[in-house]
């Protein structure tokens, strides 16, 4: 009631002063730790720029995309919202953004010191219809516990593939002998491209999709071999915990500290340092074509109906400046897209002590997330076959081809 | 009866008290089910305007693998699982309908899954069908099995199944329970003294007299068969949301909210409802007939 009142009263009082103040809405997926780091870059925005008000709405990420459809399907859009890059063209393409082209014209500057390739995903033939907000790179994660405890080296950046599967056959252990396996080399996520096998096909030389040209490529020779190498450490080696396995522990084997090693981006490291686990990071591993990883970029977009876009823009500007990059760094969830920042304090000198720097310079070797219309769609079509070879339904020959074939349809689906 | 029926202006009033429902029902339920069916016709993506699509959506979707693997495992999950839940909680209703000691108990024991939050209960029934230190597989092993991976793609049919039938015990067997307790029990007194066996007096007194309970119960059994999901998909998702074991509804929700693709998801919808009424009006053609006999 106090709220409501003093709601009122703030309501009156600027409906009464001079210069008509202006609130544009910011709506993002995250936690609300997130959220209240948010609040405080919004404030500082609001203290530089005293007529505009900023809201924060944080939902969680299924909720997000749930209320955001509704939102701009029903014409009540958010004025400024979050953007995941691989979906961005779901949105931009049904001509719901504003094009941010003729504010960046304006101001030439605006994009100063921001890595080219997070800016990648939001070009189009018209311009930027969004901007990046922070990164991802995955890297090798290592419980330093497990690795002592097995008296194996740290890996390093002249481990091969073959010298992480050899370790993560080492690391997994059955102690008592009773058949049931407690520890295991390796986890990482299978079911979505990002953090395990593309960066894997890449490093065969391969590529998960060719977006233009409507083709799935992860039934390729080198894409073959990728998901072989895949296929053998998991299920040959047993380095990895089947689903079944890793049930009772819940979702991440890594955080459950069950995996010696996980492929993942940042967003993990708040959590595994909140479970109190003794890690640090490394490059991933050789491939017989060398080293690769994958970047992802989230970003911001402005509605295209928003009633404020000036305001909207200066609030978008200020989140990529240094100060608010800065404040974001803080949340140690991702990577600022600035490069005085990553490079800087803010980024490296975060609470969590580990090689930090190492997510920026994977960037030397990382191929870009796929960004195309339809991506959900196909990643879920894609997925849901390999799971075939993981489960052992289908041999993996037989899974790869029903992921090529069902992933062209999903892309055919959304030219 | 007929004292009870409204008379005169009392008619209009009936109406009044009515029109909430009524209108409700109009526009909420009938309202969504013809809006449904004509968003099915349309190629729509929620944020442009929708399409003429003819019955294109309809054409495309045998030819839609996420959906025919969403359509099978409905199927075989129903099949499965009207049976048992109609059986199962019609012997635990006879069970339960009886004058003993503590029957209130049993009786709570066996609803209380209906009336769990659904979520909470699946994640708990992660843990029971956990492939190491699972609770099953400690039975298992220590009757001296192996261990079954339940939610592996062979086995997760059947453990969900399980819990499904298990979560629908209570329901069924309410029902079941009113049914049996408005049998008059000088029925089964008169046969028991003219001999009847107890299978003798189940078989031809309990079970016409429960007719029309059984019908209700496996209609809407056969509702919620087609329907389910919660259970289903707490047990077998997977990263980025989604599921090992796809059904209808989830992909209807898919098709939709996070492929932009209203138009497929509509008549994916049609479809789904076209299978309940069709099976409902089996249901209604098989109870004439044996209503007629018995």
């Amino acid at each position: 009631m106090k709220h409501l009142t003093s709601t009122a009263l703030a309501l009156i009082l600027a409906a009464g002063a001079a210069r008509a103040e202006t609130t544009i809405d910011f709506a993002l997926w995250g936690s609300p730790e997130e959220g209240e780091v948010w609040k405080t870059i919004a404030a500082e925005f609001e203290a530089a720029h005293p007529d505009i008000k900023v809201n924060i709405e944080v939902a969680d990420w299924d909720g997000y995309w749930e209320k955001l459809r509704v939102q701009v399907a029903g014409g009540e859009p958010p004025d400024v919202f979050a953007m995941d890059a691989p979906l961005y063209p779901d949105w931009q393409s049904r001509g719901v953004l504003l094009n941010l082209q003729p504010y960046l014209d304006a101001n030439p500057s605006a994009l100063d010191g921001v890595y080219p390739i997070t800016l990648e995903a939001y070009r189009t033939p018209d311009g930027l219809f969004g901007l990046p907000r922070d990164f991802q790179t995955i890297v090798l994660y290592y419980n330093k516990d497990m690795f002592d405890a097995a008296g194996q080296s740290y890996p390093d950046d002249s481990w091969s593939y073959d010298d992480f599967r050899a370790a993560a056959a080492r690391l997994t252990l059955d102690a008592n002998g009773d058949g049931v396996k407690e520890q295991w080399g390796f986890w990482a996520e299978v079911y979505d491209m990002e953090p395990f096998w593309g960066p894997v096909v890449w490093a065969w030389g391969g590529s998960p999709v060719d977006p233009a040209a409507g083709t799935t490529l992860v039934n390729t020779p080198e894409a073959q071999a990728a998901f072989q190498f895949i296929h053998d450490m998991w299920k040959v080696d047993g380095s990895m915990p089947s689903e079944q396995e890793l049930a009772q522990y819940g979702y991440d084997g890594f955080l459950a500290g069950v995996a010696a090693m996980g492929f993942s981006g940042h967003w993990s490291v708040p959590e595994y340092a909140a479970a109190g686990l003794n890690f640090d990071v490394a490059p991933l591993p050789i491939g017989p074509a060398g080293r690769a990883t994958g970047v992802n970029s989230a970003g911001f977009v402005i509605s295209a109906d928003t009633d404020a876009p000036d305001a909207a823009w200066q609030f978008v500007q200020f989140a990529i400046s240094e100060a608010g990059q800065a404040k974001l760094a803080n949340i140690g969830l991702a990577v600022p897209i600035l490069e005085s920042v990553a490079k800087g304090e803010a980024y490296l000198g975060q609470p969590v002590q580990i090689n930090q720097a190492l997510f920026v310079d994977a960037l030397d070797y990382a191929h870009m997330k796929p960004v195309f219309r339809g991506y959900e769609e196909w990643s879920s079509a894609v997925g849901d076959a390999l799971n075939l070879a993981w489960s052992g339904e289908e041999a993996l020959a037989d899974a790869l081809a029903i992921a090529a074939e069902d992933g062209d349809a999903a892309l055919a689906k959304n030219q | 009866m007929g004292n009870l029926r409204p008379m005169g202006p009392e008619r209009w009033w009936v109406l009044v008290f009515l029109a909430p429902t009524l209108l409700g029902l109009l526009l909420g339920t009938f309202g969504s089910i013809f809006a449904t069916l004509g968003i099915s016709f349309t190629d729509w993506d929620l944020l442009t305007p929708a399409t003429l699509a003819g019955i294109s959506n309809y054409v495309d979707l045998p030819g839609d693998r996420l959906f025919r693997n969403a359509l099978w495992n409905t199927l075989a999950f129903s099949a499965l699982y009207v049976p048992a839940t109609v059986i199962i909680s019609l012997f635990v209703a006879i069970g339960l309908n009886r004058r003993i000691p503590g029957i209130s108990f049993f009786r709570v024991a066996f609803f209380l899954p209906t009336v769990s939050s659904p979520t909470a209960v699946g994640l708990l029934w992660t843990w029971i069908y956990a492939e190491n230190n699972g609770l099953m597989n400690r039975i298992v092993t220590a009757l001296g099995g192996d261990p079954v991976s339940w939610l592996s793609r062979d086995v997760a049919l059947y453990s969900v199944v399980i819990v499904n039938v298990w979560g629908a015990i209570g329901g069924g067997m309410i029902i079941f329970l009113a049914g049996l307790q408005s049998i008059p029990k000088d029925h089964c007194e008169v046969a028991a003294l003219d001999g009847a066996t107890p299978w003798q007096r189940l078989r031809f007194i309990t079970l016409p007299a429960l007719a029309p309970a059984m019908f209700f119960q496996i209609v809407l059994t056969t509702i919620n068969a087609f329907q389910a999901f919660d259970y289903i998909y707490i047990l077998t998702r997977t990263g980025n949301g989604n599921s090992t074991m796809p059904t209808l509804v989830f992909s209807i929700y898919r098709t939709g909210f996070r492929f932009f693709r209203m138009g497929d998801a509509a008549a994916q919808a049609v479809v789904l409802t076209g299978m309940i009424f069709v099976l409902t009006l089996v249901y209604f053609r098989l109870q004439k007939r044996w209503g007629a006999q018995a």
